[in-house]
């Protein structure tokens, strides 16, 4: 069990929700080749924007979708194989900035020179767009790995988003949830977020299954603990258990 | 500073506290929002809300009824008060004359050139300085809707107060002259908002951008059954038995109402269909009549094609004819943000839309809705939807929780509040 004792309040993790503040970034794309030198040249909050925020701008979709590069290349400039490749190389949530942008231009590098300048059609031009987060304080604080979990379902997606994915590539490492959780004896929660993080999934499913694999996690120490409990307590909790399970059997009837 | 109000704008400039909303629903609109968009999103909106407790918001406009603007603002306004943070509206007035000069500046703006004279700018200032005086404009942040009140920041600009102004038409086509004349005011302003990112000018200060959004409980958006629908549509004499195919717009040319017709003829070869192209009265604008008389001719031995001119305040019976459609066109040539695509997939309608303006925002191409760039896409894919349910409800239920995500009010008082949290927090 990695389960730490309780750390010192001043420790306490403290959620914050991200609202993005999205700006013109400066750079238009009329054709690949100014696609290519945008990308060289934006800010990493473009990138941000473009490619790694596409869960939390979609976050409710079937899956996520292409990110706007591959979507500009494929919807505007009619090239699908280009668009597959972007789409591939930006559907790595956890990839550096810098790594981001390597992948993307080694794509775009391999566009033939005479499809480059070919100019997007009237009114089709890609605008960069930057998107900063204005952070404010949710009001929840976990003090324990045990007390994130309990947290999770006040969590919403653009706060999940933030301590999993844009935190931690913003080396802004006081607010990075899995970095905390190993420091606090999550080691095995840590994993498991970072598990889900990499596979790119749909935000609210990402959240799902991080909160879901993290109280699978927590089974083996809840069962010691009501074992070590008085048996008046046990029962109490039994009845409790079994009427929430009536409830919801009772539930799906209704349904039916 | 104190101001002789006209009463009837009283309740939207409740200096002070907050407006009384003549529609706030028992309970509140976030409540009502809840089921909609999960308390978890409302409880992230109040967390940034905390962040301007304390602080006065005054949002500024020059109409309290009609057009989008003051439709939006009935409900971001009494939202934002909800949230805690006392917001009040302000209407700045005008007469005859001023509001021809700021008509033609609207028009200007959008890409009609009109000279403006002397005697314009005139009219302009010199109502601007009473307005100046009248209004209440003492909050800590000024929020500045549209052209027309844009030149208050002149006079009544006060020491540690934020004015924002928010641009909500399309500059992109602008007369460089008109925008020659507000640009000196809009440069003296903490930030300016606008609608999309091909709107913004060139300009001195940050902008940001918000893109509009639309309310799922109005009258042009709420649930229908289908009695209601049926009931609706029979007042307006359509029962036709085949699938409709609709594009809903005024009788412009950028619209591309006859660009649409074409397209039907190529699917009515192939497939058993009904058009109907319904748009506003073009009673009032020449230019609307000239093209209204355009598709009539162009439709005339056509068969299988409705069209209607919608008299004003016929919300409920667009929200109708969108939801008996099968599929929904906005074939524009050219378009501003396009709402009326965000409005149709609220209503889980299958879509196929041209890829300009603010559409692709809306129409992700084979998950929201199908794009298209010229008359034979629109009927190919017009075809593929009308032969086939599953594709357009997988593209119907996509297209309703993108709008849901990204192009409802909540979303849009969120983007506020990111704005007023920078310049206050």
């Amino acid at each position: 069990m990695d389960q730490a004792p309780p750390t010192a309040v001043s420790e306490a993790f403290t959620f914050y929700t991200p609202s993005p503040l999205e700006s013109p970034a400066g750079q238009v794309a009329t054709d690949m080749q100014s696609l290519r030198d945008g990308i060289a040249a934006c800010s990493e909050a473009s990138l941000f924007q473009h490619v790694t925020r596409m869960p939390v701008r979609f976050p409710h979709a079937k899956d996520v979708p292409e990110n706007d590069f591959a979507r500009w290349a494929g919807d505007q400039m009619q090239m699908p194989e280009v668009s597959e490749r972007l789409a591939f190389v930006g559907s790595g949530s956890s990839a550096s900035f810098d790594e981001l942008r390597e992948a993307l231009l080694g794509v775009l590098d391999r566009v033939q020179p005479r499809e480059r300048k070919r100019e997007a059609p009237e009114g089709g031009s890609f605008y960069f767009i930057e998107a900063h987060s204005v952070l404010a304080p949710l009001g929840v604080d976990a003090r324990t790995p045990a007390e994130v979990i309990e947290v999770w379902p006040w969590i919403d997606l653009g706060s999940a988003f933030y301590h999993l994915v844009e935190a931690p590539l913003y080396g802004t490492s006081e607010h990075a949830l899995i970095p905390w959780l190993r420091e606090h004896g999550g080691k095995t929660m840590a994993d498991s977020a970072e598990q889900v993080v990499r596979s790119s999934r749909p935000l609210n499913i990402l959240l799902k299954e991080v909160g879901s694999r993290w109280r699978r996690s927590m089974i083996g120490r809840r069962l010691i603990e009501r074992a070590e409990a008085p048996e008046l307590e046990r029962q109490r909790e039994a009845r409790a258990a079994m009427a929430r399970l009536a409830g919801r059997l009772r539930g799906r009837g209704n349904k039916g | 500073m104190t101001a002789a109000r006209d009463p009837s704008t009283a309740y939207v400039a409740a200096l002070g506290g907050a407006p009384v909303a003549p529609a706030s629903p028992q309970g509140g609109w976030l409540e009502r929002y809840e089921h909609l968009v999960g308390a978890r999103t409302l409880r992230a909106l109040e967390a940034l809300a905390r962040k301007l407790k304390g602080h006065r918001i005054v949002m500024v406009n020059t109409t309290k009824t009609g057009g989008g603007v003051a439709e939006i603002l009935h409900r971001v306004v009494v939202i934002l008060n909800e949230l805690g943070i006392q917001t009040s509206w302000e209407v700045m007035e005008g007469d005859e004359q001023f509001f021809g000069v700021t008509k033609k500046m609207h028009n200007a703006l959008h890409g009609h050139t009109q000279p403006l004279t002397e005697e314009d700018r005139e009219v302009y200032h010199e109502r601007t300085r009473i307005e100046a005086n009248r209004l209440a404009l003492d909050g800590d942040l000024i929020l500045i809707h549209d052209p027309q009140p844009a030149f208050l920041i002149e006079h009544r600009r006060e020491p540690g107060q934020h004015w924002v102004w928010r641009c909500h038409i399309d500059l992109s086509r602008r007369d460089e002259s008109y925008w020659d004349f507000l640009k000196p005011a809009v440069a003296r302003y903490d930030t300016a908002i606008f609608s999309h990112i091909e709107f913004v000018p060139p300009l001195t200060v940050p902008a940001a951008l918000v893109p509009p959004s639309i309310d799922p409980f109005a009258e042009k958006n709420r649930d229908m059954s289908e009695e209601e629908v049926e009931t609706i549509c029979e007042r307006l004499g359509l029962d036709a038995a085949s699938p409709w195919i609709t594009q809903i717009s005024r009788f412009d040319r950028i619209k591309d109402p006859v660009g649409v017709l074409e397209a039907f003829k190529l699917v009515r070869t192939r497939r058993p269909s009904h058009l109907i192209l319904a748009g506003g009265s073009a009673s009032d604008d020449p230019e609307g009549a000239e093209v209204l008389a355009e598709v009539r001719e162009n439709a005339k031995g056509v068969k299988d094609v409705t069209i209607l001119e919608l008299p004003p305040q016929s919300d409920i019976e667009i929200n109708a004819i969108q939801r008996a459609s099968t599929v929904v066109l906005q074939k524009s040539l050219r378009e501003g943000f396009a709402l009326t695509v965000s409005e149709a997939l609220w209503k889980r309608r299958a879509v196929v839309a041209s890829a300009v303006g603010g559409i692709p925002l809306q129409v992700l191409h084979e998950r929201t809705g199908l794009l298209v760039r010229s008359i034979e896409g629109t009927a190919f894919q017009t075809i593929r939807l009308l032969d086939n349910p599953e594709l357009r409800r997988d593209l119907g239920t996509e297209g309703h929780v993108h709008v849901r995500d990204n192009f409802l009010h909540t979303r849009e008082v969120r983007d506020y509040l990111a704005v007023f949290a920078r310049l206050l927090g």
